[in-house]
């Protein structure tokens, strides 16, 4: 069902290959065999305030929550009040979004009237081991009310070595001068596949940072949608994908200007090895009266080997005159010159070449606030440089 | 220390060596000039190790042994150093972690122990003082957005970092002003002890003004058509290349 839903969307999926999520045959999940403890797993520290789900599960055994007044996270079941937002429809190219829409579980996060949420909330979500390929619906909703601030982390892994699938709605909803950051971290097996539809409003002067890691997982399709509602918002998107092996990451984003004075600041790079395939998709939409929208939107990738590719899409659909808008792709190859320089110093051709994929990684990671994600990531980048090739 | 013989090479289809001969000793400064595409860069190149030149003909040892068939990392680690005419930048590699890197790769070649990042940031802040060169520069990026003057500079900090047995400047005086050629002359100079050995490809005198070189040699359609001493050098900047290329001609 899910196959003809999507090969019915055929403009935004022709680059995705989606046998991927029909093949194997995904069952829904059942309870988890096992409650795996997440430490040693996650990138966070303990330090934040956690919350997980296991299986499309609010699981209550992973929860490290001491929350500040003003503050809530709490399983979807619980949430009261929240109907209007849970309720709003999916936007009809979007088919997985609607599967998710039916999930019975997930996480609502709310931020009260300028309140600043003193440490970072960081929500896991994990594929159970299994015998069985394993798909989950989740929700999840932010919501941020004026003059609130908050940073967020997602973590997506698995346990085990099953297929596993996690579909995913989520819902960001900021009000007049709140401010979130909000991480994304993709860190699944070699089995593991993630669909995410992410939907992001803004009122004016609301700050909106996003930063989009791909760090392993055989699959992962993140539509993002965000909608610049309120004058003067702003909107950071950073996005990094290190894909080997036979992964696939896949980012189609818009980001519509509908108010007075927005802001766009997006940037997404991927370094892509082996046989991996990255498809950005990238556009921003200014509508008519959103004047003195300032936005840019760049993609750069690195190809690492003959058959790795890539296809990008940074796009513009201007509907007002008074307008900063620039964009750019672009696709490269290791310098041939800066590795000669490096090794005309000593530095070894592997480590010359690693040398080289940091940096380019690295700028994005560099761009991260969040001190003790920044370190986490940094070792993580470097255990997913490249192998010894020349 | 270097002895090359009979070198012949080519890029792509195009012949550029016919037959090079240059022996360099321990401690000597030479100097090789010569008009535009003699090949002064190519030899540079060649040297240190370039990908993209064939050499068909002829040999070139170093300390005894075959240069020509060490990767580029080697021949450094060997103590061979080029400062590039364009100097490469490289975005989001920190100077100070590239040289760290440099230097402890020659150590470690020489089985000697890493020097820890402590130890190293002293070290090169002293370095840096010796060229000149703002301390800042080091948390900078590889020679990025580095004006002609700082990415010479940069080589010979470089330079002074990992004290070569034998370094080949190619080209380093060009696009330098008249204050910054003093501070890298300096700086070349300092590191000559009697031991190590300098090839300088320049194409104008100017430069030998400040590192007076031990011999001069004149390069010309891909090979050494003429050597003398520094007086060489004068010679050729009041006659030109024309004379002598005459001179081999006839």
């Amino acid at each position: 069902m899910i196959a003809q839903a999507l090969a019915a969307q055929r403009k935004g999926w022709r680059f995705t290959p989606i046998t991927a999520l029909t093949n194997p045959d995904f069952k829904p999940a059942g309870l988890p065999e096992r409650i795996e403890p997440l430490a040693g797993r996650v990138l966070c520290p303990v330090g934040f305030h956690r919350a997980a789900l296991v299986n499309g599960r609010w699981e209550a055994r992973h929860a490290m929550l001491k929350l500040p007044a003003g503050v809530s996270v709490e399983p979807l079941s619980a949430a009261s009040g929240v109907g209007e937002y849970l309720d709003r429809p999916t936007p009809s190219d979007l088919p997985l979004a609607k599967a998710a829409s039916a999930a019975r579980d997930g996480i609502v996060v709310r931020v009260s009237r300028h309140v600043r949420v003193d440490r970072p909330i960081h929500l896991v979500h994990v594929s159970g081991a299994s015998s069985l390929a394993a798909s989950s619906q989740t929700r999840v909703l932010v919501m941020l009310e004026p003059g609130a601030s908050a940073e967020l982390v997602e973590e997506t892994l698995s346990f085990g070595n099953a297929p596993s699938w996690k579909n995913v709605r989520a819902q960001v909803v900021l009000g007049e001068g709140s401010f979130l950051r909000h991480h994304r971290i993709v860190r699944e097996g070699l089995q593991g596949r993630l669909t995410l539809a992410l939907e992001v409003a803004l009122a004016s002067r609301a700050r909106y940072e996003s930063h989009a890691l791909n760090f392993g997982g055989l699959f992962a399709r993140e539509d993002l949608r965000v909608r610049i509602e309120g004058e003067g918002a702003e909107c950071v998107l950073n996005g990094l994908a290190l894909l080997g092996g036979c992964e696939f990451a896949d980012h189609h984003t818009v980001v519509e200007h509908i108010a007075v004075g927005g802001t766009t600041r997006q940037l997404y790079k991927a370094v892509i090895d082996d046989k991996a395939r990255f498809v950005f998709d990238g556009l921003i939409s200014v509508k008519p009266g959103a004047q003195k929208t300032d936005a840019q939107v760049y993609n750069r990738n690195l190809l690492l080997s003959e058959e790795a590719r890539v296809n990008t899409n940074p796009e513009f659909k201007i509907l007002a005159d008074d307008v900063s808008c620039k964009h750019g792709g672009a696709v490269g190859q290791l310098s041939l010159e800066a590795l000669f320089y490096l090794r005309s110093r000593g530095i070894g051709a592997d480590e010359a070449r690693r040398l080289l994929v940091y940096a380019f990684g690295s700028e994005m990671v560099d761009r991260i606030a969040l001190e003790p994600l920044k370190l986490a990531l940094a070792d993580a980048l470097h255990g997913r440089m490249p192998e010894e090739h020349l | 220390m270097l002895k090359i013989t009979n070198l012949h090479a080519k890029v792509g289809q195009r012949v550029i060596l016919k037959g090079l001969n240059l022996e360099v000793n321990a401690g000597e400064v030479h100097a090789i000039m010569g008009p535009n595409g003699s090949g002064k860069s190519t030899l540079s190149y060649i040297l240190a190790g370039r990908p993209g030149y064939t050499v068909t003909e002829g040999k070139a040892e170093y300390q005894g042994k075959d240069l020509l068939t060490m990767d580029p990392e080697i021949r450094a680690r060997e103590g061979i150093f080029l400062a590039f005419q364009y100097p490469v930048e490289i975005p989001g590699v920190s100077n100070k972690y590239f040289l760290k890197a440099a230097y402890n790769s020659l150590r470690k070649h020489r089985d000697e122990p890493e020097m820890d990042a402590g130890a190293f940031l002293k070290f090169i802040k002293e370095k840096a003082k010796s060229v000149e060169m703002d301390p800042a520069f080091l948390s900078r990026s590889v020679n990025e957005g580095f004006s002609g003057g700082e990415k010479k500079r940069n080589e010979v900090l470089q330079l002074a970092v990992l004290e070569p047995k034998l370094a080949l400047l190619d080209e380093t005086d060009s696009g330098l002003d008249i204050d910054a050629l003093k501070v890298v002359a300096a700086g070349v100079n300092r590191m000559r002890d009697g031991k190590r050995a300098f090839i300088v490809v320049t194409h104008y005198q100017r430069l030998l003004d400040y590192i007076v070189p031990d011999f001069v040699h004149v390069l010309s359609g891909g090979r050494i058509i003429k050597s003398g001493g520094k007086e060489l050098a004068l010679e050729l900047e009041k006659k030109g290349y024309g004379w002598i290329e005459e001179k081999v001609a006839a």
